[in-house]
């Protein structure tokens, strides 16, 4: 799912901490936002606000970070509320619902995987470009 | 770049849909015991709430009355596929007029509506109308909404006190389905009736009778208030059958009927 690139220049020590942390809280969001998936885009989404103006890496991956958990967001919320209605209404438990949800586990499981990967790597100052994500940032995050 | 994102998009799109259609194909509902598991809760939970109304009112064990609405019972059981072993019908000493379904195929009729009915046919009315709820599904449908998955669990697990138990399976007994699932229930009582050659206008007068009557003895007619819109009802019933003639047999002979009639009133 990843591949890396070197950046031209080395970031420093402060550019790495903030870009690592731009996954951790999507991290930490996870865990404590479940099972409302809403609640780690609204955290990676304020740490996105909150370093707008920083450096290009730091933006870069807080970008990265926030569209990976845009994608994320359709797959649980579909999910969530499936699990609501079966619940809470007459849907009954079906093998789509069970194959859904085994799906769902398996993207999350490997977006979580590549997540604490590329928290480590950006910590290390090493740039990690997702598979898809990183076109799409590259397109959207330009240098200043 | 534009090209090569919207590829892989549809890469990761295709791959997701993919990998969930060909899951879909495996059973998980056999794989995981979920069938098996709902079974036993079902089970569980009828026991439970016929215990309670075992307890409130007296069952009815007057084998003439038991062989007579059992006649009824097999009679639409067996002309519509539904293994009668599977219901457990019961008769409760009770002035109220009321039918109602438990989970796991309990069928409790009081005996204020045996009363009630003028003939064999309206009877065989009610019954159907319960049976086709079970048959449906609609009992745990309602449960769920109304009480939540975790309360079920929590009554099965024996987490739950009495007062819940009670408030629960007295939900069931005088409160009303969905009225879609009424109207499911309903339309497939007919079906179940014709089947069996009952003649279901007489489910449909029955309604009717019980909403003419309503202010006089509403105290007492539970079925109606939780089956309301008894007129709407019994006007689509009869539109419903007018376009299933059919020749109709009785299931019982009229003094039999007048037996069961006679033997409730000692």
């Amino acid at each position: 799912m990843t591949n890396n690139t070197l950046l031209l220049t080395t970031p420093s020590e402060h550019e790495a901490e903030a870009a690592s942390n731009s996954y951790l809280m999507s991290l930490v969001a996870f865990i404590a936002g479940l099972p409302l998936p809403i609640i780690n885009l609204i955290a990676t989404f304020i740490f996105y606000l909150g370093n707008r103006k920083g450096t290009y890496f730091v933006r870069w991956h807080c970008t990265q970070a926030l569209l990976s958990q845009v994608s994320m967001l359709f797959i649980n919320s579909f999910g969530f509320w499936w699990t609501i209605s079966i619940l809470f209404s007459d849907e009954q438990i079906s093998n789509r619902y069970i194959a859904y949800m085994v799906v769902a586990f398996l993207y999350n499981l490997a977006e979580f995987i590549a997540t604490i990967y590329t928290a480590i790597a950006t910590r290390k100052g090493k740039h990690v470009s997702w598979w898809f994500f990183g076109d799409v940032t590259n397109l959207v995050c330009k240098p200043v | 770049m534009i090209k090569k994102i919207i590829l892989q998009a549809t890469l990761a799109i295709c791959v997701f849909f993919g990998l969930w259609f060909l899951l879909s194909k495996i059973d998980w509902l056999t794989t995981l015991n979920v069938k098996e598991t709902t079974k036993k809760t079902e089970e569980k939970l009828g026991d439970i709430f016929w215990d309670v109304f075992k307890n409130k009112d007296v069952e009815v064990q007057d084998s003439t009355v038991k062989a007579i609405v059992d006649s009824l019972t097999i009679r639409i059981c067996e002309s519509n596929n539904i293994k009668r072993e599977k219901l457990k019908v019961h008769i409760l000493e009770n002035n109220e007029v009321n039918a109602f379904a438990l989970p796991d195929g309990h069928l409790v009729v009081f005996t204020g509506l045996i009363r009630k009915a003028d003939n064999h046919q309206e009877l065989c009315g009610v019954l159907a109308h319960e049976i086709a709820h079970i048959e449906l599904n609609h009992i745990m449908k309602k449960l769920i909404k109304e009480a939540g998955v975790s309360v079920l669990i929590s009554i099965t697990t024996g987490e739950t006190g009495g007062q819940v138990i009670k408030e629960t399976a007295g939900m069931l007994s005088s409160s009303a389905y969905d009225r879609a699932l009424e109207k499911e229930a309903d339309l497939k009582a007919v079906d179940y009736l014709l089947n069996a050659a009952i003649d279901p206008q007489h489910f449909a007068e029955f309604l009717f009778k019980m909403a003419q009557n309503d202010s006089s003895t509403s105290d007492y007619l539970t079925w109606l208030s939780t089956h309301p819109h008894a007129e709407d009802r019994a006007a689509y019933l009869s539109d419903y059958n007018q376009n299933n003639p059919k020749n109709f047999t009785p299931v019982i002979k009229e003094n039999t009927w007048q037996k069961l009639k006679t033997s409730l009133e000692d």
